[in-house]
C-alpha cells in the first residue's frame, strides 16, 4: 500500500477536505483563545511558536497517527543507534554520535565514541597550536590567515557557523573558497602572504574536483614563495577527509590529517573535523559547546513524546502544509544579519536530503516531497521578495528566526550607540513579529481606524500564509547547535514520512560525470560531435 | 628641605638616595610589595650599580629613613615625590586622595611616574577640591618631572642628567624644585620648563621616537640580508651622518624592558581609545614583537622547519645587560616559540634566571638553567645570544666548539665579527649580517 492511500494519510485528507484546507487562520485564533499556548513549545534556549499554521488539535493528533503508522519512533531509534538508515550507500548516518560525548548512546553509535574522541583530541592539538601562534609557516612566522577549501558540506556548515559567531574574536582570519571557477581563489590570494597562510583542504571523498582544483591553484601560489615542496605540505596544509590514504598520496603528512568517517554525511559534517574552521575561530571549548547544544536537541528528539518533540512537530507540520494544503515553497527568514548564511545552509540540508521522488523501495512516489526552499536576512528580504509573499499567487510557508538577547553590545550601558543598537534590535523584532502577523491575518491586521486607507484592490492582503517563529535566546555556540540539530532531525522526520532516504544524493552525480566529458570537449572540439546542438553551439562560442 | 618619596622601586630609591645625599631629609615610603624592614637592612628590590651603597650611606647618616604609613609621608614632606611604575596609577590616586583629605600645609607634589597625559592636572584638581571642602587655605602645586632613568645607569642618569624636564604653571613651585635639583644641574643649566602636559608628553614622545628608530633599523637590517649586505657596514655609514648619529642604531632581536615598550603601548592605547591616529606606533610595536622572534625564525629555517628535540643553548635572558629584569624581553617569546616546537632549551644568564623562571613557571617543562655559560653549550645544536653581557664578547671559541654538537650561532646582538667566526669554524648568523637562511 502506498503512503497516500494509507489509513492515516486518508484520515488527514478527509480532515483537510472537511474545511481546514480553506479555513482562515484569523478565524482559528478567534475560535480558540488558548491557541498559542497549545501550539507553542519552549525547550531550553529555544521558544517555537507554530500556532500560525492552519492546524487544530485534531490535525496534530492525526499527524501523530501518521507518524505512528510510518513507525517514526522505530526510525528515530535506528538513526540514533547507528543502524544503516542510508540503505542505498549501505551505511548509518551518525552525525549524532559526533556530539554524544558518550552520553545516551547504544549500538554502533556507542562503538565509535572512542574514535570520535581521538579525532577531537587531534583537532584540539591543531587548533591550540594555530590559535596560540605556534603553528609556523615556512619562514617561521605565525599563521595569521586560514583558508578553508571545500564545497557543499565542507563549506556551508563552517561558513554559516563562523559568520553567525562573528562576535567571538578570532586570533586568525578565516576565509572560505569553494567555487570551482577559481575567481574566489585568485582574488583572495592576491591579498594574502604565503608565509602566514594555512590552507585547510576539506573533502569527504578527497576526489571533489572543485576542491582539488582550488587546492592545486593554492599550491602553485605557495610555490611562488616556497622552494621546499615538503614545507608546503607540512606547514601550509591541513587535510580533513574520510580518506587518509588519499590525503597522504596527495602530499599531506599524517600529523596534518584529520579524519572523519563515511557514516558522517557531508551536509551533516560540521560536527566533525570539518568544523575545524569553527574551532579555529571560537576555540575548542566553545566548539564543544556547539556540540553540546546539538546533543541536547538529540536527546530531546530521542526521548520526548511526539506531542512535545520539536523536530517531530515541525516536520509533521511541513507534511501537512506540503501534502494537504499543497504549499510547495518555504522561506527561511532570520532577523539578525549574522545568520546571513542560514538560508544557504538549510537549502542544502533540506533539498539535498529530501529533494527526491523515489522511495526506499525504488518506486516513484505519487505525492509531493521536498519543497523549494530559499531565504534571506528578513529585514533585507522585506525589500525584495516579501511583495510576493503578501500579494503573489504562490502559497509559501515561512520560518522566522529572532533573538531575545543581542549579545553583541552591552545593553546595560547607556551610551548613545548602545541605545541606538537597542532600538535597532527592537525594530528588528517588531518587523519580524509584524510580518508573520500580516502574513497570517492579511486584511484583518489592518486597524479599524485605517481601513478606509486600504480600500483599493491594490492594497488587498489575502493573508493565510502559515509560518513558524523560532525565538532563540541569543546567538551562542549552544543555541546554534540546538537550532541546526532541530532542522537536521525535522528533515529526517519528513523523509521517514515520505519513505525516502534522506541521506544519499544520487541526483548530483551525473552532472559531475558529464562535466568531465565536457571539459575534454572544451580542449578537443571533435569530442563534442555526439553532443546535442545546444551544448555544441555553447562550446563553439567559448572555444572559437 | 623635608621631602617624602612615595615609591621604593628603582626610580623612587634613586631619587630618595640622591636627594638625601645633597642634604635633604628624606622619608621614603614603599607603595607595593617592598617592605620597610628589607630597605632598612639594605635589601633592595632591584640590583642597580651604585644604588645599594648610596642607600646604605644615606640611611646610616640618618638623612634617609623609611616608613610604611603613607599619612606620615603626607604630614612630613614639604615636597612629595610620586615615583611608581606606570601600571600602579591606582596607588598614586590613593595617595593623592590622602593628601586631598588630610594635608594642612603648603605643599608641592612632584610626579615622576609615567602616567597618562593630563594626570598632573587631574591630581591638582583633586587636591584643591579636598582643600576647599575642608576649608584648608594652604597652597598646593603639582609639578611633572618625568624620570629618564635607564636600568644599569639610573643613579648617574639622575645625578648627572642630560636634561631635567619640569612641567608646571606655578612659578614658585618650579623655583623650589629647581633649587632642589640645583646640585645636579651645576655645570650647564639642563632644566627645561614647560607646561605639565608638555612634560608628560615629552616622556612619551622620547620613547616613541627611540622605539620607532630601533624598529626601522631592524626592518632595514632584516631586508639587508636579502641583498647580501652586512648591516654593520651600513650602520657605520648611517651613524656618521650628523643628522642621524650613532645612538640607538644597532639592529638586534628587539627591545624590551618594564617601562620603555610599556610606555609606548600606553601611548598607543591612549590615542586609540580617543579615536586618534596611532598607525605608525602600532606598526612599530608589532614589528618589534615580531623582531623578538627573529632568531627563532632563523633557527626554524636553518633546521628546515624541524626543531623537535633540538637542543638550543641561550646566552642572556634579561632584556639588557647589567639587569635582572626580563619584562618584555626577547627571551620570553624566543623560548616560548622554541619549546612549542619541541626544542630543549638550556639557558644561562648571570642575573636574569630567577625573574625568567617566575614568568616561565617554576614547574613548567622545556627549559633547564645552568650557572656557567659554557655548560649551556653541552651537546647544543645551536647557540642563541639574546643579551650582550660583557663576558659573552670574547669567549673561548675552541672550548665552545668542542662542547657543541653543531657549531651554529644565532647572534641577536651582533657582538661577534663575521670573519673571526668564519675562521674559527662557526656557522654564524647575526641580525642583518648579509646571510639569509
Amino acid at each position: 500500500m502506498t503512503l497516500d492511500v494509507s489509513p492515516a494519510w486518508q484520515a488527514l485528507q478527509v480532515h483537510c477536505d472537511a474545511g481546514l484546507g480553506t479555513m482562515a487562520m484569523s478565524q482559528l485564533f478567534k475560535n480558540d483563545r488558548d491557541r498559542t499556548d497549545k501550539f507553542s513549545h519552549e525547550f531550553d534556549d529555544l521558544y517555537v511558536d507554530y500556532s500560525k499554521n492552519r492546524i487544530t488539535e485534531e490535525t496534530m493528533s492525526l499527524l501523530f497517527d501518521l507518524a505512528d503508522q510510518q513507525d517514526l519512533s522505530g526510525w528515530i531509534y535506528k538513526l540514533l543507534s547507528g543502524e544503516k538508515v542510508n540503505d542505498t550507500e549501505d551505511r548509518p548516518a551518525l552525525h549524532t554520535a559526533l556530539r554524544a560525548n558518550h552520553k545516551g548512546v547504544s549500538g554502533f553509535a556507542a562503538q565509535v565514541q572512542d574514535d570520535v574522541d581521538a579525532q577531537f583530541d587531534n583537532m584540539s592539538r591543531i587548533v591550540n597550536k594555530v590559535r596560540s601562534g605556534h603553528w609556523r609557516g615556512f619562514s617561521g612566522k605565525a599563521i595569521t590567515d586560514v583558508v578553508n577549501i571545500g564545497v557543499g558540506g565542507s563549506d556551508l556548515g563552517p561558513l554559516m557557523i563562523t559568520q553567525s559567531l562573528q562576535t567571538i574574536k578570532s586570533p586568525v582570519n578565516l576565509h572560505f573558497i569553494s567555487s570551482i571557477d577559481g575567481t574566489q581563489t585568485s582574488n583572495l590570494l592576491n591579498k594574502l602572504k604565503q608565509e602566514t597562510t594555512l590552507f585547510i583542504l576539506a573533502s569527504k571523498s578527497f576526489t571533489t574536483i572543485d576542491t582539488l582544483s582550488n587546492a592545486e591553484t593554492a599550491i602553485d601560489w605557495l610555490e611562488e614563495a616556497i622552494k621546499d615542496k615538503q614545507e608546503i605540505y607540512s606547514q601550509h596544509f591541513i587535510g580533513v577527509s574520510t580518506k587518509p590514504d588519499m590525503m597522504t598520496e596527495w602530499g599531506i603528512p599524517p600529523e596534518n590529517q584529520l579524519i572523519f568517517w563515511d557514516w558522517v554525511g557531508g551536509r551533516y559534517s560540521l560536527w566533525s573535523a570539518i568544523g575545524l574552521p569553527i574551532a579555529l575561530q571560537i576555540g575548542m571549548d566553545k566548539f564543544r559547546e556547539l556540540l553540546e547544544g546539538a546533543r541536547i536537541m538529540d536527546e530531546h528528539f530521542g526521548s520526548e513524546p511526539f506531542e512535545r518533540n520539536l523536530p517531530v512537530i515541525l516536520g509533521l507540520i511541513d507534511i501537512w502544509n506540503i501534502n494537504f494544503l499543497n504549499i510547495q515553497k518555504k522561506a527561511i527568514l532570520p532577523y539578525d544579519a549574522r545568520l546571513k548564511y542560514l538560508p544557504s545552509y538549510l537549502e542544502q540540508l533540506v533539498m539535498e536530503s529530501n529533494g527526491k521522488s523515489v522511495n526506499r523501495d525504488g518506486k516513484e512516489v505519487s505525492y509531493k516531497t521536498c519543497p523549494v526552499l530559499w531565504g534571506e536576512v528578513g529585514p533585507n528580504a522585506q525589500h525584495a521578495f516579501y511583495q510576493l509573499l503578501h500579494q503573489g499567487t504562490q502559497k509559501v510557508m515561512c520560518d522566522f528566526f529572532a533573538l531575545k538577547i543581542r549579545d553583541d553590545f552591552d545593553a546595560s550601558s547607556h551610551t548613545g550607540r548602545n541605545e541606538s543598537l537597542k532600538s535597532q534590535h527592537e525594530l528588528a523584532l517588531a518587523n519580524c513579529f509584524a510580518q508573520s502577523r500580516v502574513l497570517m491575518l492579511g486584511d484583518d491586521a489592518i486597524p479599524e481606524s485605517l481601513k478606509a486607507n486600504f480600500d483599493s484592490p491594490f492594497k488587498h492582503y489575502p493573508g493565510n500564509q502559515p509560518s513558524n517563529t523560532i525565538l532563540m535566546k541569543d546567538i551562542s555556540p549552544k543555541t546554534l547547535g540546538m537550532l541546526i540539530a532541530l532542522y537536521e532531525h525535522k528533515t529526517f522526520v519528513e523523509g521517514v514520512i515520505w519513505e525516502i532516504n534522506s541521506f544519499d544524493q544520487w541526483g548530483v552525480e551525473l552532472g559531475k560525470l558529464i562535466a568531465k566529458e565536457t571539459k575534454a570537449a572544451l580542449q578537443d572540439a571533435s569530442l563534442a560531435e555526439q553532443f546535442d546542438a545546444s551544448t555544441r553551439k555553447l562550446i563553439e562560442k567559448v572555444t572559437s | 628641605m623635608k621631602i617624602s618619596v612615595f615609591g621604593c622601586e628603582l626610580s623612587g630609591l634613586v631619587t630618595a638616595g640622591a636627594l638625601a645625599q645633597t642634604g635633604n631629609e628624606v622619608m621614603a615610603l614603599p607603595i607595593g610589595i617592598v617592605k620597610v624592614e628589607d630597605l632598612q637592612n639594605g635589601v633592595l628590590p632591584r640590583e642597580e650599580p651604585g644604588l645599594a651603597s648610596l642607600i646604605k650611606s644615606q640611611y646610616e647618616e640618618e638623612r634617609l629613613f623609611f616608613e610604611a604609613d603613607w599619612s606620615l609621608g603626607v604630614e612630613y614632606g614639604d615636597v612629595l615625590f610620586l615615583s611608581m611604575p606606570s601600571w600602579n596609577i591606582r596607588k598614586a590616586e590613593d595617595i593623592v586622595d590622602l593628601i586631598s583629605s588630610t594635608a594642612e600645609k603648603d605643599l608641592i607634589v612632584v610626579n615622576q611616574s609615567t602616567f597618562p597625559i593630563g594626570t598632573a592636572d587631574r591630581f591638582l584638581q583633586t587636591i584643591q577640591q579636598g582643600f576647599s571642602c575642608r576649608g584648608v587655605e594652604a597652597k598646593v602645586a603639582v609639578v611633572s618631572m618625568p624620570e629618564f632613568m635607564s636600568e644599569g645607569s639610573a643613579v648617574k642618569d639622575f645625578t648627572r642628567p642630560d636634561r631635567v624636564v619640569l612641567g608646571g604653571d606655578c612659578q614658585e613651585a618650579i623655583a623650589t624644585i629647581r633649587d632642589i635639583m640645583r646640585p645636579f644641574n651645576y655645570t650647564v643649566d639642563q632644566i627645561k620648563v614647560m607646561s605639565t602636559r608638555a612634560a608628560e608628553y615629552t616622556k612619551y614622545a622620547v620613547n616613541a621616537l627611540l622605539a620607532t628608530r630601533m624598529s626601522l633599523v631592524n626592518e632595514l637590517a632584516n631586508n639587508a640580508e636579502h641583498f647580501d649586505i652586512d648591516m654593520e657596514q651600513v650602520r657605520q655609514g648611517l651613524g656618521s651622518d650628523g643628522r642621524v648619529g650613532f645612538s640607538y642604531l644597532y639592529p638586534g632581536c628587539g627591545f624590551g624592558g618594564p617601562s620603555f615598550a610599556e610606555d609606548v603601548k600606553t601611548l598607543v592605547g591612549t590615542l586609540e581609545s580617543k579615536g586618534y591616529d596611532a598607525d605608525l606606533l602600532k606598526t612599530v610595536l608589532s614589528n618589534n614583537e615580531s623582531q623578538k622572534e627573529v632568531l627563532f625564525r632563523k633557527a626554524w629555517r636553518y633546521f628546515h622547519n624541524r626543531l623537535q628535540d633540538k637542543t638550543i643553548a641561550i646566552w642572556g635572558l634579561s632584556f639588557k645587560p647589567n639587569t635582572a629584569t626580563v619584562d618584555n624581553a626577547p627571551s620570553l617569546r624566543t623560548v616560548e616559540a622554541l619549546v612549542a616546537q619541541g626544542a630543549k632549551v638550556v639557558a644561562y644568564d648571570p642575573k636574569g634566571k630567577k625573574a625568567f623562571q617566575r614568568y616561565w613557571g617554576e614547574d613548567r617543562q622545556g627549559v633547564s638553567y645552568v650557572n656557567d655559560m659554557y655548560q649551556a653549550l653541552e651537546n647544543a645544536d645551536a647557540l642563541m645570544v639574546l643579551t650582550e653581557w660583557k663576558h659573552f664578547w670574547n669567549p673561548d671559541y675552541e672550548r665552545m666548539k668542542s662542547l657543541m654538537a653543531q657549531p651554529v650561532i644565532f647572534d641577536g646582538r651582533n657582538i661577534y665579527d663575521l670573519n673571526v667566526m668564519k675562521s674559527k669554524g662557526f656557522e654564524y648568523f647575526g641580525v642583518g649580517r648579509g646571510q639569509f637562511i
